[in-house]
């Protein structure tokens, strides 16, 4: 772990981009869009333990009581439901113009997905399965992650995120970060919120308040930042998708070192997540 | 691969600080994944044109086919070259193909089927790119062959294509050098095809560019032919003699664009060590030597006039020959 060198490389279809773990935690599900499959990997070793034929799946995540999958495709504007223990198809949604990220509220309830092309956050009920309600939330929504009671989306074509009630669907809260926020993540172990912030202009990651929503620091990293992770020692690795690169950023020191990695590196997951106990998303990290 | 790393890290800086600002001042910032991938077409677009004309330019100027007393009809071929290449068509075309394949895929999902990719569906393909890369050009290949073939056995299609065949001082720019119509058509042509076997947009974009520089280098005012190799790729010699005087219009040989094979396969292959003049002898001078809007009205005014003699001669019950 410590060579920080890239160790081995697996093939995929075409642009494989965010992933989510099975409940047992035994596998890894990586999904490929336009490959139109989901590719599953032994989360500890990295060994390739085959593939599924799916639609589009572009980002995905089970329900916090394992019960759906739920999967958006962002080329097709679907919001898919399927069995989490079957993957059998069991609803289709059709609410917008490029679904992009998702969450659920704690109980399982309710879903919130970003629709990138039509500008809305959409809450879904999972148990009546029907749509709640959709807010326009500003341009190009990205990156959802249920907080502390409430939903916070990011708006790439704006120069933050927004908090949204999930009961009313108001927006309650706008915090600027930097132009074009993608993704917002919690460290859970030091209570730090991190927003990605693509650009144009300075690009890189923001450090906040969980509760006040201040920020904390600015770190600069150009080269489109997108989902990252942390390990143990609380270094943050960050995917550049420009770049072709893994950035390792020391957020005390605010040093980074990178690491080449091939084309447009959009997820990362670290198989010292697995240590964590509780539920495990690329948001929580 | 050094190089496709150092191409990605290019269009990286084009994107964020050339496309993003435009996108994010437009309230297009939803296109921004695929913004990246116009930058990498542009990227390869612009480093295959500079590796085309810095091989071929010392290579024509060493042993030239013919020489000519000024360069002015080349001039043309030149302007074609960059709008195909770097410019607005292969951007427009990267556009409509996702778009076209998106509503298609989403149909046929919806309907319950989920299109595989050829790597997921033809055993051993999977994981292995470069073998991956040459069932797809060996596919895409042969579509041209046909594409070509056809468009010198139709009188409306040959008209269009008379544009490309009127070149008198043909040189490695030539390869661009085609109806608009005619770029349609093929357009359409490779099309269906990506979307039946389901083309990776941008898995293969170094080999691409290899296949089209051996197509710029094809149309190389160069006296060489690949010697033993001949029958392995189409070479300057090869796709010369289809650009010969002789092999104008309806009848002609060497239709291959990148593999003789499907020439040798469909007995159209000609392997003769000559080296012939190019040219349309019934090509209007406004086609030869006109600039590029003459050249396109021109061939406009040919299509229209041989689609009224092929109705004609439907209607009095001859087949179109
Ligand atoms: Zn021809
Ligand atoms: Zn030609």
């Amino acid at each position: 772990m410590a060579s920080r060198q890239v160790v081995g490389t697996e093939p995929a279809y075409r642009e494989p981009s965010h992933w989510c773990l099975t409940p047992d935690r035994r596998q890894l599900f990586i999904c490929d869009a336009s490959g139109n499959a989901i590719f599953i990997f032994d989360p500890i070793t990295g060994a390739p333990l085959g593939r599924k034929r799916i639609a589009d799946p572009y980002q995905l995540g089970y329900t916090p009581d394992n019960k759906y999958l739920m999967v958006n495709a962002l080329r097709l504007d679907f919001v898919d439901v399927y069995d989490g223990a079957t993957l059998r198809l069991v609803k289709r949604f059709k609410p917008g113009r490029w679904p992009s990220h998702l969450d659920f509220s704690p109980d399982s309830r309710w879903s919130f997905n970003s629709m990138q092309n039509s500008n809305t956050l959409v809450s879904f009920d999972l148990a009546s399965m029907t749509q709640r309600w959709a807010v326009t939330v500003g341009e190009t929504p990205a990156g959802v992650l249920w907080h502390r009671g409430k939903v916070l989306c990011c708006i790439m074509g704006g120069r933050g995120f927004v908090e949204v009630d999930p009961v009313s669907g108001q927006i309650t809260r706008r915090v600027v970060t930097g132009d074009g926020a993608h993704n917002i993540f919690l460290d859970t172990k030091k209570q730090i919120l991190y927003v990605s912030n693509r650009g144009p202009g300075k690009t890189g990651l923001t450090a906040l308040d969980p509760v006040s929503f201040q920020i904390l620091r600015q770190y600069e990293i150009p080269g489109g930042p997108d989902d990252i992770g942390i390990d143990p020692e609380g270094n943050i690795w960050i995917c550049l998708r420009y770049a072709e690169s893994v950035a390792i950023l020391d957020p005390v020191s605010g040093h980074y070192s990178s690491i080449p990695v091939g084309r447009s590196p959009h997820g990362i997951f670290l198989n010292t997540m697995l240590r964590q106990p509780g539920r495990i998303t690329a948001e929580r990290i | 691969m050094g190089l496709d790393r150092l191409f990605s890290n290019i269009a990286g800086y084009m994107d964020q600080y050339l496309v993003l600002p435009v996108l994010f001042r437009l309230h297009w910032m939803a296109w921004d994944d695929l913004a990246f991938d116009w930058c990498l077409i542009c990227v390869y677009g612009i480093f295959a044109v500079l590796v085309t004309y810095a091989v071929c330019l010392p290579l024509e100027a060493w042993r030239p086919v013919e020489r000519w007393p000024d360069n002015k009809a080349v001039l043309v071929d030149v302007f074609y070259t960059f709008l195909n290449r770097v410019g607005v068509t292969p951007i427009v075309t990267f556009v409509l193909f996702y778009q076209v394949q998106t509503w298609s895929t989403g149909l046929l999902v919806e309907h319950g089927f989920i299109p595989p990719t050829l790597d997921s569906l033809v055993p051993g393909l999977f994981g292995h790119p470069l073998v991956t890369f040459l069932v797809y050009a060996l596919i895409l290949d042969c579509a041209d062959y046909w594409r070509h073939r056809l468009s010198h056995s139709f009188r409306w299609w040959y008209a269009l294509h008379a544009l490309h065949h009127a070149q008198t001082q043909m040189s490695f720019w030539s390869d661009d050098r085609n109806h608009l119509l005619d770029d349609v058509i093929s357009f359409f042509w490779f099309f269906t095809i990506g979307l039946l076997i389901g083309i990776p947009p941008l898995q293969f974009p170094l080999l691409l560019m290899a296949m089209k520089f051996i197509e710029s280098l094809s149309h190389a005012n160069i006296r060489a032919s690949f010697g033993p190799l001949e029958w392995l790729f189409v070479s300057p010699r090869f796709h010369r003699f289809h650009h010969g005087l002789r092999a104008a219009g309806r009848h002609s040989c060497n239709y291959a664009s990148v593999f003789p094979v499907w020439d040798i396969i469909f007995r159209t292959a000609d392997f003769r060590d000559e080296y012939l003049p190019t040219g349309d002898a019934r090509a209007p001078a406004a086609l030869v030597s006109g600039s590029y809007l003459a050249q396109q009205a021109t061939g406009l005014k040919l299509f229209w006039q041989a689609l009224g003699k092929s109705w004609a001669s439907l209607g009095i019950g001859r087949a179109a020959s």
